[in-house]
């Protein structure tokens, strides 16, 4: 299901956005871009796509400040660099893109976050996604190991098969930025779900401790928030192998944040959360219940973490009535845990004992 | 010398002047062996402001400090001077004599001395030292320079001489010298850095003497050179006699006694200032005592009563006899242009504020406050701001926190002017450095040490209004900052950013470059102005120029103002745009019509200032729509500087009706105060002729 672009649809989608500017000016009016609102405020549930998208706030970025002109200006610039990249068959990482601003003279970003919003923008507005602009991500993809089978296009342009449990060494099967079709097809598998682990340490303790195979799972290391092609894959494993995904996370509100991302759709891919959401993903902890029925090592909150649980009340993504409780619950104690707290108990806790327990709730295990 | 030195100490009187020195080194200013040197430097320093000042000869002194025995504390200070010298057979009274007559009836701004002068050091070096103080002077009238060993004999009040002669003075380049006097003394004290230090102290007086080049080599041979930066003398002061306000009885009593005036009315007309002919009668009729009384027979209650009918405790008519306050021309403030010029040469800064009030009266005595703010540049922003404070134009650098002039400092909130203060009460941090400097012919001290000023209401209050308008002019000129910054992105965003829009938009869609007035006037929709103040190295004038775009659709009409030192002498010129004057120092020129798009320069020349002088003008506009660059007219800021205009001109007739003698008219009314920030011209002093008054001057018109 791949909604890859040609060069063409490309262009004419870009076109559009320069055309707005273009078509101001000669109006005698200040030249403009439109977009969504890329905040909370205007993210809501889409319930045919069973995911989160981006409302119908718009706000327009206009030339009438210095800030908004520049980066109008520097849009052009990765406007008329994509084209020039999709003319000559190339692509480029967004820090490529970065340093290449440097010769943008008054386009140039001002630092390598400027380079990926922009980017994401174009997205948005041309409803296109950055491998049809033919940048690639920086972002590291995730890891697995388990006994599923892919297949992966090489440099070469070869199909590999790859069992992600024979084939690989300790750390597991890397997942490419490019995880679409043309890269990547799904072959078999014989596990019962997916886990996705948000820590190095938790990942290879499971894996040290023979988890995989013990309960006929599939691991996914998420390296702290996933990137795309993480979120992309999972999801397409979840829907082409109809298998069940739970995360496990430390316990804190940034491991709710990566759990919403990967859920419900994260807000600054809004635009396209329907292919990287996996509505069906399921928390399994570390809970603010765990906590206490665990007695687990914890730290305070810190007044960072306190602002983001508040934020995360209001949050609509949150607004079922039990991420609430968990939320006000973690408020409530002032505590968080990470994962590894759970060796209090020894190595094996966590894999005797906690997962098991979990599962078991899920009927999983 | 040694042999001096054991004669002396086995001298009864030497244990006498030991003795002195020691119940009174506070006062003299050698409590400390670091305080000792600071107070030698400042006699030999200020004698030699004092003395080219006088003669008006622009000051340039050299001191050099070098260590003779590090370990016995051992230093040697040399101080020389290019004033107009002193005759040889003056040279043992002025650095001899320990005490002088003071002329008690006259009284002005002086920079006085700390403790008994340059003579208490040359006392100080013998007792500590045994050694004499070598002097050098040349006068230019004569070819050759004196010089002499000067000590003291405290038994007949004079000076010791030794090793007399006459020589030829060249001067470093082996040239010789014209005129001048160098002090060498060889002293027990230590040299010290900080902010109580010789460094400082001469830093300071560098600030407040713009117009001295000080040259400073300290221990370790490095030179710290503060240049002149004006060819302005200070204005000479003129002496006052005292007012009855302000008197005492010993004094009072003191006048009486050596009094030779013919009868009581010549005395009162003859020895006081603010005293009329109407206030003499009136003053002989409170006091109960007839005018013609001879001046022997005024005494024991008389002049008890003559003091309270001065004080107004004693009635005339029912009412407390009305005084003429005391005419303000005694007084030499350092003036606001100076003062900037002197902060900005010795602190590396972004903005200065310089504020002279008008001249006000405390208790018979006459007194100004005059305020510099220095802000940004390489100061500290974390740390609290530097306090300089002056009485007539000393530094103050000891017992800061119970001075009156930081007292003002600190009753100012700053936070509301962009400045940190915990609470909004003591002395606020950030990158500046405040000047607080009092004039006055009687500066009062919280001690003998003279290091802090004595808590006075009125003094207190200028010092807290001249604070209050510095912080308003420090948040005016970061606000105005704030707004050309503004203003510049404006200008980039329509003169880079919009054009390499529309091209590069234009390429990508292969179509036409659009034309951008319009969106330039959507983007903009408004009037701009502006103004460029610089120095001509060619022409040496200021030239200024006002460019003002309108970037509206409508045409507009504006009266446009500029400011310009007038007070301190400038002149217009080259102003080919016309216009008129429309008060003092600020000149209007009418646009009738700017229409949408266009580009107006009104350019002009300032004549009469020196580099340095003028460097931001301030514009100003009448006019329904706003202007960006300039500020709305208020006209209440005109009315203040026409009421100042009227002030100055009172104020010059007031001094000549305070002439004893004339008919007096009634009191005249509380002078306003006269408060500029540094885009405002000053009020250049008046300068009255007076001969140098003679022989050596007492602390602040007081007696030792």
């Amino acid at each position: 299901m791949s909604r890859t672009r040609t060069a063409e649809e490309t262009k004419t989608a870009m076109h559009k956005v320069v055309a707005e500017m273009y078509d101001r000016i000669v109006k005698g009016e200040p030249p403009t871009m439109t977009l969504p609102v890329r905040t909370k405020t205007n993210i809501g549930f889409d319930k045919k796509l069973g995911v989160y998208k981006y409302g119908k706030k718009q706000s327009v970025r206009d030339a009438t400040s210095l800030g908004s002109a520049k980066q109008l200006l520097r849009t052009l610039h990765v406007v008329e660099f994509i084209e020039e990249m999709l003319d000559a068959g190339k692509s480029s990482t967004l820090r490529e893109m970065y340093y290449i601003s440097e010769g943008w003279g008054m386009g140039k970003f001002g630092s390598q976050n400027d380079s990926n919003n922009l980017a994401e923008d174009l997205e948005i507005v041309t409803k296109c996604l950055r491998e049809d602009f033919k940048l690639r991500p920086e972002e590291d993809g995730a890891r697995m190991i388990g006994n599923l089978t892919l297949r992966e296009r090489n440099r070469r342009g070869e199909w590999m098969r790859i069992n992600a449990r024979d084939d690989v060494g300790d750390s597991g099967y890397g997942v490419p930025y490019n995880v679409e079709l043309e890269k990547i097809e799904l072959l078999e598998h014989d596990i019962d779900f997916i886990m996705a682990i948000e820590t190095g340490g938790m990942f290879d303790r499971l894996i040290e401790n023979g988890f995989d195979e013990q309960y006929r799972c599939g691991l996914l290391h998420l390296k702290g928030q996933p990137a795309r092609s993480t979120r992309r894959i999972m999801k397409r494993m979840s829907e082409e192998w109809d298998l069940p995904v739970v995360v496990f996370l430390d316990g804190d509100p940034w491991s709710f944040r990566i759990f919403a991302s990967i859920a419900y759709g994260a807000i600054k891919t809004a635009h396209i959360s329907e292919y990287l959401a996996t509505p069906s993903a399921t928390y399994l902890g570390i809970t603010a219940d765990d906590i206490v029925a665990y007695e687990l090592p914890s730290d305070d909150l810190s007044k960072k973490d306190i602002e983001a649980l508040n934020a995360e009340l209001t949050d609509p993504r949150f607004a079922d009535s039990w991420w609430q409780e968990q939320i006000n619950m973690m408020l409530e104690l002032g505590k968080k845990a990470e994962q590894q707290s759970l060796a209090k108990y020894g190595l094996d806790f966590v894999t005797e004992t906690y997962l098991p327990e979990k599962l078991a709730e899920l009927g999983l295990a | 010398m040694t042999g001096i030195a054991q004669k002396l100490a086995s001298n009864q009187k030497q244990v006498a002047i030991s003795e002195f020195f020691e119940k009174n080194k506070h006062f003299l200013g050698f409590d400390s062996l670091a305080r000792s040197l600071i107070t030698a430097v400042k006699e030999a320093v200020d004698n030699a402001l004092d003395a080219c000042e006088e003669a008006r000869i622009l000051p340039t002194i050299r001191i050099r400090i070098t260590k003779v025995d590090a370990q016995k504390d051992i230093i040697r200070m040399v101080v020389e001077d290019n004033g107009p010298g002193i005759p040889q057979k003056s040279i043992e009274k002025v650095f001899g004599q320990l005490l002088f007559g003071s002329r008690f009836h006259a009284i002005r701004q002086s920079r006085g001395q700390q403790g008994i002068g340059i003579t208490g050091v040359v006392m100080y070096c013998q007792l500590t030292t045994g050694r004499t103080t070598h002097v050098r002077s040349k006068i230019a009238t004569e070819p050759t320079a004196a010089f002499v060993d000067i000590g003291l004999d405290t038994r007949k009040n004079k000076a010791t001489k030794a090793n007399a002669g006459r020589e030829i003075w060249y001067n470093e380049d082996g040239s010789g010298k014209e005129h001048g006097t160098e002090v060498t003394a060889e002293m027990k004290a230590k040299y010290q850095k900080g902010r109580q230090s010789v460094w400082q102290y001469l830093r300071m007086t560098s600030i407040v003497n713009p117009h001295a080049e000080i040259i400073f080599i300290d221990p370790d041979g490095e030179k710290h050179h503060w240049t002149r930066v004006t060819e302005r003398l200070p204005t000479k002061v003129e002496s006052i006699k005292p007012h009855p306000h302000g008197i005492e009885l010993g004094q009072l009593q003191r006048m009486i006694t050596e009094s030779n005036d013919l009868n009581l009315n010549h005395f009162l007309l003859n020895n006081f200032s603010g005293v009329t002919n109407r206030a003499r009668k009136e003053l002989c009729e409170a006091a109960d005592i007839a005018g013609t009384r001879k001046m022997k027979t005024v005494k024991g209650d008389d002049i008890r009563h003559l003091l309270e009918a001065f004080q107004g405790e004693r009635l005339c008519n029912g009412s407390p006899v009305k005084l003429l306050k005391p005419p303000t021309n005694c007084l030499s403030p350092i003036e606001e242009l100076l003062i900037k010029k002197g902060l900005s040469k010795t602190i590396d800064s972004r903005f200065v504020s310089t504020l002279t009030r008008v001249p006000s009266v405390t208790q018979g005595n006459p007194f100004q406050i005059e305020v510099g703010l220095i802000f940004g540049g390489a100061m500290a922003a974390d740390k609290p701001v530097e306090i300089l404070r002056f009485a007539n134009r000393v530094p103050l650098m000891y017992q800061q926190g119970g001075c009156l002039l930081t007292k003002a400092i600190e009753s100012v909130d700053w936070r509301q002017y962009g400045l940190d203060q915990a609470g909004g009460r003591g002395v606020p941090k950030g990158p500046a450095a405040v000047l607080v400097h009092l004039a006055s012919t009687n500066v009062q001290f919280t001690s003998e040490a003279k290091e802090a000023l004595a808590d006075n209401a009125e003094v207190m209050e200028e010092g807290r209004k001249a604070m209050l308008e510095m912080g308003r002019g420090l948040r005016k000129h970061l606000e105005k900052k704030k707004k050309m910054a503004k203003t510049k992105e404006k200008f980039e965003l329509i003169n880079d950013i919009l054009p390499a829009i529309a091209k590069k938009s234009a390429e990508i869609l292969e179509r036409p470059v659009p034309e951008l007035s319009g969106s330039i006037t959507k983007i903009m929709s408004a009037v701009i102005s502006e103004t460029t103040t610089e120095w001509n190295k060619q022409t040496k004038q200021t030239d200024v120029e006002i460019i003002l775009f309108n970037y509206t659709t409508r045409v507009r009409a504006y009266t446009i103002l500029a400011t310009w030192p007038e007070k301190s002498g400038a002149k217009i010129e080259n102003n080919e745009t016309g216009g008129r004057k429309e008060a003092l120092g600020v000149w209007a020129w009418k646009l009738e019509s700017l229409q949408p798009g266009e580009k107006k320069i009104i350019a002009y020349s300032l004549t009469g200032l020196e580099r340095g002088d003028w460097t931001e003008t301030e514009v100003l506009f009448r006019g329904s729509q706003d202007v960006i660059g300039a500020t709305k007219m208020d006209e209440k800021f005109l009315q203040e500087i026409r009421r100042q205009e009227q002030i100055m001109e009172e104020s010059d007739v007031d001094s000549q009706e305070a002439e004893p003698g004339s008919e007096a008219v009634d009191e005249p009314e509380t002078v306003p105060e006269k408060n500029e920030i540094s885009e405002v011209p000053t009020e250049e002093g008046v300068e009255p002729a007076v001969a140098p008054p003679e022989g050596q001057r007492t602390l602040f018109g007081g007696e030792v």
